[in-house]
């Protein structure tokens, strides 16, 4: 890894690094505001993609704050995003979200960084898994 | 923020919505991604975007909504996955779309005004 942080090309990066688990309760206000803003029915429950809070939401700023991680915010892209979800969380529950770096590879002067986040119930019962392509440009 | 729903005969699911500042502004809050390019058209404009841009993740909530009501219901959909291809901007109407593409499946679109593709190759899973 060179001193700014930045993997060389194929080089590992960040990849395997694995974030301390953030908890988040599902307020129904919250999920409510969040349904109107994206034109979902408040009273259908939480919107799936709530999830963009839930999950992506609390542990991509662990990404973004980590220095050795180096991420350059102004250049980075979210290409590509996917969602599994066992359930949906109900208003109220608290859920459990940890990330990690999947991978980390330079190609060409772009970077291509794989961020998956696992959601778990109270109980411990997975619930929703997040993964996130960030592309940052050179 | 302006919605029109319309079923036709390809799509289970279709929604048009026309971009503004306000509903960007909106789920800015709503969501907790405050980046300034969503909200500030100077600093938008200062990284090299035309102004403010819509989200990527707001794309994904309304493809969801589209995919949910094709599902059956928010709470059928097991996977939900997009490719953020194309920016979207205040003024921009996008049509969201949900196709069937096999038992369970739903293949997504979302197009802008220019016949320009936001999302690619994106698809949702459903429990029946």
């Amino acid at each position: 890894m060179s001193a700014s942080g930045e993997p060389r090309n194929g080089a590992g990066g960040v990849a395997g690094r694995t974030y301390p688990p953030v908890n988040f309760l599902v307020e129904a206000d919250r999920a409510a505001e969040f349904a109107r803003s994206i034109g979902a029915d408040p009273a259908a429950g939480v919107p799936p993609t709530f999830a963009a809070v839930y999950s992506l939401g609390v542990t991509a700023p662990q990404l973004f704050g980590d220095d050795e991680a180096a991420v350059d915010f102004a250049r980075l892209l979210h290409a590509e995003q996917e969602f599994t979800w066992a359930r949906h969380p109900e208003p109220g529950e608290t859920v459990t979200s940890q990330a990690r770096v999947a991978s980390d590879v330079s190609r060409r002067g772009m970077r291509f960084l794989s961020f998956e986040t696992d959601t778990k119930d109270e109980a411990g019962e997975p619930l929703c898994r997040s993964r996130a392509l960030f592309v940052i440009r050179p | 923020m302006s919605v029109e729903s319309a079923v036709r005969d390809s799509a289970l699911s279709e929604r048009s919505v026309s971009f503004t500042k306000e509903q960007i502004a909106a789920y800015a809050q709503a969501s907790g991604d405050i980046n300034p390019i969503h909200l500030d058209d100077e600093f938008a404009r200062s990284v090299g975007l035309p102004g403010v841009i819509a989200h990527g993740m707001l794309q994904m909530g309304l493809v969801g909504v589209v995919a949910a009501e094709a599902a059956g219901g928010p709470d059928k959909l097991t996977r939900l996955y997009c490719r953020f291809a194309g920016m979207v901007v205040p003024g921009d109407t996008v049509t969201f779309t949900a196709e069937p593409a096999g038992p369970g499946k739903l293949h997504l679109r979302a197009v802008n005004q220019k016949g320009e593709a936001v999302l690619t190759k994106s698809s949702a899973d459903f429990k029946s």
